[in-house]
């Protein structure tokens, strides 16, 4: 009797102890919500969504890829050509044995890589502690095993050795198995199941999934309190977290200093949902981190002074989902943040005490800063800037949103009016009809408020012919275009980005060149991120005739300017603020003018002080383009113009 | 907002002309308009007049924000006879003596702290509009309870000057002790005693309280909020604002803030009234109330800790003021407020609840003591309500100097420690 | 102690939409604080906009049906004087200084007060339970930040004033559970609210806006006084001397 011909019991029992592990987990996930699950869909797709869209995310980071490629296929293989060993016909064979161990060395292979990326000192977002002793299990159970295996294969030489490493690598293999439900293994079998009965089967194979989920503002209970409130799948997906640190680095809050990690956070829900009063986190901490006590159980509320999160910590996120673009398993920290911000909202009424101005408003008046609906169309006094109730129909309707009650997006605002009449659009405004898109309330939690002015929005819309919504807000726009058909609201909405380029394609605009300017443009998260428009506004750039540079964060790898989520009306404190991070990410690219697309982006990166590029919307640099081109272009638009 | 919104559409539509088919506007339409707006006018003429320097003819700012006075007005008509001015004739009393008053006017005033308050003076203003009113010979009363001045003895005199001064011929002061049933009881008795044409009384506090105890005791109607108030009729919004209701000014009334001017033209005797006989008369309205009330204690208002809104006096520190601890010591040895500039604020020397001016907090105060502070014209604007302003800079052209009614060319550093010594010693 | 907020038919300034008046959303808080159940009592039309309340803190509404125009006073009398004689009496009875809608007198507190034999405090900033049993510390806000401090015997009709904390935040879901009851009323009695103490003999016309007095500096600060370069001490006596002669302060006997 050789030492390898354990190694298929090895496995067994490994196998055995893991599952006892993940049973224990599986009773907690059953705590909580019910959650609407297609299995067979969820198991077709499996090796897709893991080999592709997990992949794609991982080899991002190429060091990642590198090193979970090896480890992860090392293991399964290994274990695999282990259990077949259970044949003692094929055990008996040398060849097989080289195989096992070639698998285990190419396991060890990528432990080594994944070590370099831990010592002599690890990635700073990286989790230490039992995250940072992982690669010396992985490595000691690929090493024994790859040399029981390989003396095994070399005809047992030295039963002893042998023997030596064998118990090597079932202690430590055992030791890995044993922390299926608690430790960083734990990401195996959550990370999988997670993709199977992901919340979002939609964002898989190249679709896009990014609004919110309608509240039933009839439940028993509003947003999440406690851990068991999420669904089901949700608590598997907190249990998927490797702690990797991509989201924490993505996270404009984190950056700023304000109390917030989507890790730290992510893995506080998977604690607080195994219960118990411990936080076995040896990841950074919160940014000036606030105390709390640290309760927590599957029935025990989360945010709570007692609870494991701070409030701060909730109302810090501006909803830019940067950290779940960049989370290679797939969690939706920012649908986590919103439910729990529901219940504060709904149920409590604890809101930040400045937030709850512009809430109280939009109750009121429909209007966040309070201000009359009829005022919105104001700004434009000396323009033409028809009504739809006065026109009864447009092929356009504009949606003129909060920038229309703000000097600066009013700037904004006239630069694209004045454009679309010279194209010639025929367009109109809703005038008083239009309330606030609900945005801001359903990202601070007012999901009652937001289904009120959505629903009023809609029946407004409903009552006049158009066949497009134009706007220059990419909050109204993701809210229109994604979140108004639950509420029974579906419509084509275009970005003005995206209106102005179809226009310059038709030959309908004629900008003349602004050459010879620097240009970077800033994606706005909801247009970048939660639409993936990213091309529009460039094309329009380009065809200003604008050198654009991109900054180190661009696309949908964007990072936020600080505008979103309610996060301005929130104001947690922090060490730095947001845009003024941002607005030096600009200023390195050396680009004079920061082009933008969005009035939050707009307002947050104008109250940057101090030496800075100039902000303008890409409207406005169209704008000038075409006054630039001079009468002639807009006489020749107007020709285009059918009678 | 009380003003009726600017509606920039509808204007740009009035002045739009297309009869030519092409869209032009008609600047000349405007002042047509403005005339038929009804709205008080700017009289650009008479601004111009008060920008000039004596009679050199030679204009400067005005940043005083001081409304323009009598005498300066009467200047202006020689610089434009087409000014109206209010003439001063030379044989003019220096006091106002109605000895057989034809009727009574109530002014109840509250004087917390035995000064008039704007609003008081508003009240009197009211009340010596309805004495004068139709034939005239009517005599204001102001009435005030006995609290207000009580123990203060030494101020009597200033106290009834400031009455005279604001429109008051009588004065009549309330026993009626601290509880506002006793205070009731007491005004019940003046009123039944005096048989007055009109009470007045402020919409707010005190005053406001009174008059309603009043209206349940003797059954009477009350007009509260007066917004609009001429001889001939009290106006009050009512249902949202939505409605008003206009009718001859009635007996009981409050009268709203800012809504009625105060007096101005020659001071008035302000005499002690004695009620005499009629002291004691309304036992017959002192209800159960006082059975209820079991303790009354008055907790003066501890300054540092009042908003800006609510204080009378701030003290207020600038680019000139460097040493905060000192500042602070002296706010509250000054028994006043403190507050700050925008960039005192911003560097985080100061709370940002401190801030003043047209960003931060718009006072109501009635004394301002700018320290270091030489008075950018946002700052200027959340000042505008303030009666006394005492600046201390060093730069002899700052804006903020030429606001102050007393203006110190020093350096705050140096006037803080001295400012702090002396009232060391007055405290001692 | 039990507690009733009594609620006006208020309208959003902006919008013109029923919505709770923000001075009663204080007096909800206040009331909040002292009841673990306050309940609030409105009468009119329906409990649109009042209902807010319970999402503010209020544990119940009771709203009165009433035509529109009527005087509420009878009503709310005799309903708070049914709800004085049972068991749970309310102890405190809490108002806005002047509720909106209706004739907007600012009496209908006082009016309660006298019909059912209670006392009445106004402008209440703060209110706590008083050391005896039964009784009730109330804050009233005076000018200057000044308060009066009156301890009451219960029960008690107390108006609260703006500068009262803010309202404790809306919570939607609280709104949701709350229990309102309609109550029917006994008859109608005509219109005024104020028990004969409305308006009199005026006509009701559509409101025009009137502007208020500018806040400008009073001429009192008489001349312009200026002083160059005067020394710290000299300065420092001008400045405590300005502050007396214009009664703003008085610091004991400067003079040494």
């Amino acid at each position: 009797m050789t030492a390898a011909a354990f190694l298929p019991w090895l496995t067994v029992a490994m196998v055995l102890v893991a599952a006892v592990q993940i049973g224990r987990r599986v009773i907690l996930w059953r705590g909580g919500g019910p959650a609407a699950v297609d299995w067979r869909a969820g198991l077709t797709a499996l090796p897709r969504r893991y080999l592709v869209d997990v992949h794609h995310v991982v080899d991002r980071d190429r060091s990642a890829s590198r090193m979970h490629v090896p480890t992860a296929g090392g293991l399964v293989l290994a274990c695999g050509l282990l259990v077949l060993g259970l044949v003692p016909a094929i055990a008996a064979s040398r060849l097989y044995f080289a195989l096992v161990a070639l698998a285990f060395l190419t396991m060890a292979a990528g432990v080594f890589l994944e070590a370099r990326r831990r010592y002599p000192r690890a990635l700073p977002r990286l989790s230490l502690g039992r995250w940072q002793r992982l690669p010396v299990y992985l490595g000691v159970f690929a090493l024994g095993g790859f040399a029981t295996a390989l003396l095994a294969a070399l005809g047992n030489p030295l039963p002893a050795l042998s023997f030596l490493t064998f118990f090597a690598a079932a202690a430590a293999g055992l030791a890995l198995a044993g922390t299926a439900a608690t430790g960083p293994m734990r990401h195996a079998l959550a990370g999988a199941a997670h993709l199977v009965a992901h919340p979002r089967p939609a964002r898989f194979e190249g679709g896009r999934s990014t609004d919110l989920a309608p509240l039933d503002l009839d439940a028993a209970k509003l947003g999440a309190e406690t851990p068991a409130d999420f669904g089901w799948n949700r608590l598997l997906g907190f249990d998927a977290c490797v702690q990797c640190g991509r989201c924490e680095a993505a996270c404009p809050a984190f950056a700023a200093g304000q109390p917030l990690s989507p890790k730290h956070l992510v893995a506080d829900l998977a604690a607080a949902a195994g219960g118990g009063h411990a936080r076995p986190y040896a990841g950074m901490p919160y940014p000036n981190q606030r105390p709390t006590g640290g309760a927590a159980g599957l029935h025990a509320a989360v945010i709570s002074p007692e609870g494991l999160v701070h409030p701060d910590t909730l109302w810090s996120c501006t909803t830019c989902r940067a950290c779940v673009e960049e989370c290679p398993m797939m969690i939706e920290h920012v649908d986590a943040i919103v439910d729990l911000r529901r219940f504060q909202t709904l149920e409590l009424g604890a809101v930040p005490s400045k937030a709850e101005e512009p809430l109280e408003n939009l109750r009121g008046c429909d209007e966040p800063n309070g201000r009359r609906l009829s005022e919105r169309t104001d700004f434009a006094a000396g323009l033409s800037l028809p009504r739809i109730a006065e026109t009864g129909e447009a092929d356009v309707v504009l949606w003129l949103g909060q920038a229309a009650f703000d000097l600066r997006g009013q700037r904004t605002l006239k630069a694209l009016i004045r454009t679309l009449h010279a194209a010639g659009v025929d367009f109109a405004v809703l005038g008083e009809e239009e309330r606030d898109c609900g945005d801001l309330a359903r990202r601070l939690g007012d999901e009652a408020t937001f289904q009120r002015l959505a629903a009023a929005n809609i029946e407004a819309l409903s009552r006049h012919r158009f066949r497009r919504i134009l706007t220059a807000d990419p909050h109204a726009l993701h809210v229109i275009r994604n979140e108004y058909p639950a509420l029974g609201g579906s419509y084509d909405v275009v970005h003005h980005t995206a209106f102005l380029a179809e226009l310059v394609a038709a030959g309908r605009l004629a900008p003349a060149a602004l050459a010879g300017r620097a240009v970077t443009y800033h994606d706005p998260c909801y247009l970048g991120r939660y639409n993936g428009e990213v091309e529009a506004p460039r094309a329009l750039l380009d065809a200003l005739g604008l050198e654009r540079r991109e900054m180190a964060r661009s696309g949908k790898r964007s990072m936020c300017c600080g505008g979103g989520g309610g996060a301005p009306s929130a104001d947690i404190p922090g060490d730095t603020r947001i845009p003024d991070i941002r607005m030096d990410q600009a200023k390195t690219t050396g680009a004079r003018i920061v082009a933008v697309a969005c009035p939050q982006c707009t307002a947050m990166l104008e109250g940057v002080t101090g030496e800075r590029p100039e902000v303008r919307d890409v409207a406005e640099l169209v704008w000038e383009a075409l006054e630039a081109g001079g009468a002639a272009a807009t006489a020749r638009a107007k020709e285009l113009e059918p009678a | 907002m009380s003003r009726p919104r600017r509606d920039p559409r509808g204007e740009r539509a009035t002045k739009t002309i297309t009869a030519a088919g092409r869209i032009r506007l008609d600047v000349a339409l405007r002042a047509a308009r403005a005339a038929a707006s009804g709205r008080p006018r700017r009289d650009p003429w008479r601004e111009w007049a008060a920008s000039l320097v004596d009679e050199t003819h030679r204009k400067r700012y005005d940043r005083s924000q001081r409304q323009m006075s009598r005498e300066e007005a009467a200047r202006f008509s020689t610089v434009r006879d087409t000014i109206e001015a209010t003439a001063i004739s030379p044989g003019q009393p220096a006091l106002r003596v109605i000895e057989k008053p034809a009727f009574l006017v109530f002014a109840v005033v509250e004087a917390a702290g035995g000064r008039l308050s704007r609003f008081d003076r508003q009240v009197l203003g009211a009340a010596r509009l309805l004495a004068d009113a139709g034939d005239g010979g009517g005599a204001v009363v102001a009435v005030i309870a006995a609290g207000a001045t009580a123990g203060d003895a030494a101020r009597g005199d200033d106290h009834e000057t400031g009455l005279g001064a604001a429109g008051a011929d009588r004065v009549l002061v309330l026993e009626g002790g601290a509880s506002p049933s006793g205070r009731s009881a007491a005004m019940l008795s003046a009123v039944e005693g005096l048989s007055p044409r009109h009470v007045v009384f402020a919409e707010d506090g005190d005053g406001a309280d009174l008059a309603r105890r009043l209206s349940v005791c003797l059954g009477e109607a009350l007009f509260p909020a007066v917004e609009h108030l001429t001889a001939r009729q009290a106006v009050r919004a009512l249902r949202h604002a939505k409605a008003e209701i206009g009718l001859a000014p009635p007996r009981l009334m409050t009268i709203g803030e800012d809504r009625a001017k105060p007096y101005e033209a020659i001071p008035c005797e302000a005499r002690r009234l004695d009620l005499g006989p009629f002291a004691g008369a309304g036992g017959t309205a002192a209800r159960g109330d006082d059975s209820a009330i079991l303790s009354v204690e008055i907790i003066p208002g501890d300054p540092a800790r009042l908003s800006l809104s609510e204080t009378d006096f701030v003290v207020s520190a600038g680019n000139g003021v460097s040493d905060f601890t000192a500042f602070r010591a002296l706010a509250a040895k000054l028994r006043a407020t403190p507050g700050a500039s925008r960039v005192v604020c911003d560097a985080g020397l100061m709370p940002r609840a401190a801030q003043v001016g047209a960003s931060g907090t718009v006072l109501s105060a009635d004394c301002y003591l700018a320290l270091g502070i030489s008075g950018a014209p946002q700052h200027l604007q959340g000042i505008v309500g303030c009666e006394h302003v005492i600046a201390v800079n060093t730069d002899l052209h700052a804006a903020m100097i030429e606001r102050a009614g007393l203006a110190i060319v020093a350096d705050a550093q140096r006037v803080m420690p001295a400012l702090l010594k002396l009232l060391g010693e007055a405290g001692a | 102690m039990k507690t009733v907020v009594l609620l006006s038919d208020a309208r959003h300034a902006i919008s013109g939409r029923a919505t709770l008046s923000g001075l009663e959303a204080r007096a909800i808080s206040l009331a909040a604080a002292l009841d673990p159940a306050p309940r609030g009592l409105h009468a009119g039309g329906g409990a649109e906009g009042v209902s807010a309340g319970l999402g503010h803190g209020l544990q119940g509404l009771d709203v009165l049906d009433l035509p529109e125009g009527a005087d509420p006073v009878p009503a709310l009398a005799a309903h708070l004087q049914a709800a004085l004689g049972k068991n749970d009496a309310p102890g405190i009875v809490l108002a806005g200084r002047r509720g909106e809608g209706g004739l907007e007198t600012g009496l209908v507190p006082y009016l309660l007060a006298d019909a059912l034999g209670l006392p009445i405090l106004a402008d209440a900033v703060a209110l706590r339970q008083g050391e005896a049993a039964g009784t009730l510390v109330v804050d009233q806000a005076m000018q200057k930040g000044a308060r009066r401090r009156v301890t009451i015997r219960l029960p008690a009709v107390v108006t609260v004033h703006p500068l009262a904390p803010p309202p404790r935040p809306f919570a939607y879901a609280k709104m949701r559970r709350g229990e309102i009851r309609f109550l029917p009323t006994a008859e109608a009695i005509g219109d005024t609210a104020g028990g004969g103490n409305g308006s009199g003999s005026g006509e009701e016309r559509p409101h025009r806006a009137r502007p208020k007095l500018m806040r400008t500096g009073g001429t009192a600060a008489g001349a312009h006084n200026l002083h160059v370069g005067p020394e710290p001490e000299e300065a420092a006596r001008l400045i405590l001397d300005y502050l007396e002669a214009n009664g703003i302060r008085r610091y004991g006997d400067t003079r040494g």
